[in-house]
């Protein structure tokens, strides 16, 4: 018997509509708040082993000064490096702290604070949860700002406690200040910075050093990145053939209740 | 019985079959449980459900090993000891992580499928009311285990949630007092938050899960045409339009796991943290008491109700509108006592309430998405009145309405919201200007609906006749 009966089958639409007036409803809503600079585009190669080096001399000498890599441990290094561990251990060392460590920061807590009213901040944390184009327009863009205890400033991280490490690396730079909206309020808001004085690197050797430490910087936050990349496709690819065959056989079995040869359903 | 020697695995499955009703559960529960033939792709959520409690105990059971519920060492003991320091440790969590948004996508979809097929009415209402039983344990669920990391947002995100319950008159300040077991959030917190989410709500999940599956077997399950089975019996008492569970629902579930896990692990090995969606970005900082996150906010599938929380301008209120909703779902089944259950055969104007009510709902975790400024608190009050609003004009579908009726309807919802609506003028909870501007919204929506309703009366008219019987089997053909 065939049913008269036109529904609209408002189950199969209504989550679309759903979606597409969401979508709409989101778009509309105005939210621009505080001018948000413009990040340095960056491409990083996790396996280029002598950028990852580069890197971790710079980290491993400069930023431990005051952050702490907590989450890894001097002994992790080596291999994401491609070095042995006595070579490891001359060219770029651990600090004085046993192998096995964790790296910690070489400052205390309390010095820190005096210095700059801050805790250190751990270094994988923060790469973990700041993009590489964000870390890389960070480490390339502090400025000169007198009005700053520091004297320093920085255009990814207004009114930033760390002072800028690299004037004598990069030299120091003025920023370009552009009119725009800092919380809702009209402000001075800085957008990239112009060169001061020269440093002992030119502008492209600076760049790639700060490309070479954010590279250092994503691996050891994001120590199983290869793993995963190497391993998703298989895991997923063994799913996409298993919903195949699951499928083909879910056609198997239903072809008896969609002709309506299965024993408990017959049109009478 | 024949006497045909029985072969040795046959034994032994007598021997248990004596001692503990083996192959009586497979029949009655599985291979000869009649399930109706036309379940469509709304009908695989619950088994995923299932999957993913089961993925969630398992993947716990190990994340419990090398954790340390110690405010001290819980944040490095999730960063290294887990993710770094164990074998597999990293895999384990972020299917830990996936899997609890998955969960809620999953029953979210559930519980939408049980409104669009009036899977609430009789004789499911109490198979309904424990389903949102086990979602408010879900709900629980996730909350204690959003502390365990001890990231910025869990540690405000639950000083957020345990200092809106010290609104709640008299019992307030105890109930948030013994949660915290301390003034603050603290090593007490951590210890029994920790005990709670691997221990007492698994539980309590898990038994209501079973109970959940005991009713649905009693009453048998609905359908996306709502007809019910059970009514069209044929000669050997098995009903004309149903299937064995086994082997034919347990295929196409089969297929939905297949696919479910391809997304799922699309997630775990690319997107962990699901673009700071399903693992806050604030939450890679440890824990710091000294420092106050300029924005506050719960994961995303709790954001509607913190729209509702934040979007009345008192506590107390706020937590009663938030509560309400969960007894606008438990009452389902009183305020639409429509005798057509499934969608396809309601009429077009209850299909655009079934619309408002999901979009509304995307609505408010949309704005609870954004900052806590006055412009989203204002919408998230007038979309919290959508929503409810959606629930409560159900009852005047249940039969067919007069035109004063729908009128007398009209002016009694719109009243109703234009008095909240007073009463924030008079409180002087918001700028004039900010409210004049958006009052429309569930002023229009009412009016909308009723407007219609009296323009197109037939619009509110369910179909005119019901199928007898299914109307097809499966829904990928
Ligand atoms: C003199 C101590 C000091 C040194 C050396 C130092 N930093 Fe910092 N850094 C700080 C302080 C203090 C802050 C906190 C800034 C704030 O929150 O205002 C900070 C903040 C940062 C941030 C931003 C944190 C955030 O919240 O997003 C990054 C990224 C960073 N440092 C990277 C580095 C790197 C890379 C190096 C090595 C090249 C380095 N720092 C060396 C003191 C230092
Ligand atoms: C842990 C969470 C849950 C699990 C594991 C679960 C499991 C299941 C399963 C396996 C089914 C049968 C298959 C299906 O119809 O999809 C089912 C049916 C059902 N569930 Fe759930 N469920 C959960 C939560 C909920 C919630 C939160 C609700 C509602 C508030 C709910 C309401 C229902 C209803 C009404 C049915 C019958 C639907 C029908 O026959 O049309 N469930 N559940």
């Amino acid at each position: 018997m065939k049913m008269p009966l036109t529904s609209l089958r408002a189950s199969r639409w209504l989550p679309l509509c759903a979606l597409l007036l969401t979508a709409v409803a989101g778009a509309a809503r105005a939210s621009v708040q505080t001018t948000q600079p413009p990040l340095r585009p960056i491409r990083i190669d996790l396996q280029d082993q002598a950028a990852l080096r580069t890197g971790a001399l710079y980290t491993l000498h400069l930023c431990v000064a005051c952050h702490g890599i907590q989450g890894a441990r001097y002994s992790e290094l080596p291999p994401l490096l491609g070095l042995g561990k006595a070579t490891f251990l001359k060219t770029i060392g651990s600090n004085g702290r046993h192998y096995h460590d964790t790296i910690t920061s070489n400052m205390s807590t309390s010095l820190m604070m005096d210095f700059t009213h801050m805790a250190p901040l751990d270094l994988t944390e923060i790469a973990a949860r700041r993009s590489p184009a964000w870390l890389y327009t960070y480490l390339t863009s502090f400025y000169v700002d007198p009005s700053r205890p520091t004297g320093a400033n920085n255009v990814a991280f207004y009114n930033v406690a760390m002072p800028d490490v690299f004037a004598g690396m990069q030299g120091l730079q003025q920023p370009v200040m552009v009119n725009g909206l800092r919380f809702g309020s009209p402000a001075r808001i800085a957008v990239g910075v112009r060169p001061l004085t020269a440093g002992s690197m030119s502008h492209a050797q600076f760049d790639a050093t700060a490309r070479d430490i954010v590279t250092f910087l994503y691996a050891v936050a994001h120590p199983h990145q290869q793993e995963r990349m190497r391993l998703g496709p298989w895991i997923i690819g063994l799913f996409v053939v298993l919903s195949v065959l699951t499928y083909l056989i879910y056609r198997l079995y239903w072809a008896r209740v969609i002709t309506g040869t299965q024993r408990w359903w017959r049109v009478e | 019985m024949n006497d045909t020697p029985r072969s040795r695995p046959a034994r032994v499955l007598d021997w248990f079959d004596r001692r503990l009703p083996l192959t009586a559960l497979w029949r009655t529960q599985l291979s000869e449980y009649p399930a109706p033939k036309n379940f469509n792709v709304w009908y695989v959520f619950g088994s995923l459900a299932l999957l993913v409690l089961v993925l969630q105990l398992a993947t716990g059971l190990f994340l419990a090993i090398h954790y340390q519920p110690n405010p001290h060492l819980a944040y490095w003991s999730v960063v290294r000891s887990i993710q770094r320091d164990s074998r597999w440790g990293w895999l384990i969590r972020d299917m830990h992580v996936v899997g609890a948004s998955a969960f809620f996508v999953l029953v979210y979809l559930h519980m939408y499928r049980g409104i669009l097929y009036g899977s609430y009415k009789k004789p499911r209402e109490l198979l309904w009311l424990i389903g949102i039983f086990i979602y408010l344990a879900l709900a629980a669920e996730a909350f204690l285990g959003y502390l365990l990391p001890w990231g910025q947002m869990s540690y405000w995100g639950s000083a957020v949630v345990t200092n809106f319950v010290t609104a709640v008159p008299v019992i307030g300040k105890p109930i948030a007092q013994w949660l915290r077991g301390s003034f603050v959030i603290g090593l007490p917190t951590l210890n029994r938050f920790f005990v709670f989410h691997v221990f007492l709500m698994p539980m309590l999940l898990l038994a209501l899960v079973l109970v959940h599956l005991i009713a649905l077997h009693q009453v048998g399950s609905n359908n996306p045409d709502g007809v019910e089975i059970h009514d069209n019996l044929n000669e050997t008492g098995w009903p004309r339009d149903g299937i064995p569970f086994h082997p034919y629902y347990t295929v196409k579930d089969l297929f939905a796991v297949s696919v479910f896990f391809v997304v799922f692990f699309w997630f775990v090995f690319y997107r962990p943290d699901g673009w700071g969606f399903l693992l806050d970005r604030l939450n890679y900082t440890p824990a710091d008491i000294l420092h106050t996150p300029s924005d506050i906010h719960p994961l995303w599938f709790f954001l509607p109700f913190y729209a509702m929380l934040r979007g009345v301008p008192d506590k107390l209120y706020g937590i009663l509108a938030f509560a309400g909703s969960f007894v606008l779902l438990a009452c389902l089944p009183l305020l639409d006592r429509n005798p057509v259950r499934s969608i396809r055969y309601r009429s077009p104007l209850y299909k655009l309430d079934l619309l408002a009510m999901p979009l509304s709902f995307l609505w408010l975790g949309w704005i609870a998405h954004g900052f806590a400024t006055e412009h989203n608190m204002v919408y998230g009050l007038h979309v919290t009145e959508i929503f409810y609003a959606s629930f409560l004009v159900l009852p005047f579908f249940n039969r067919p309405r007069s035109r004063a009726a729908t009128v007398a309807w009209l002016i009694a919802t719109e009243a109703v919201v234009g008095s909240i609506d007073l009463w924030m003028y008079s409180i002087h909870a918001h700028g004039w200007d900010l409210m004049l501007l958006t009052d429309w919204i569930p002023a229009l929506y009412l009016l909308l609906l009723f407007g219609l309703a009296l323009l197109r009366p037939a619009w509110t008219h369910d179909a005119a006749r019901l199928p007898g019987r299914l109307t097809a089997g499966g829904v990928f053909h």
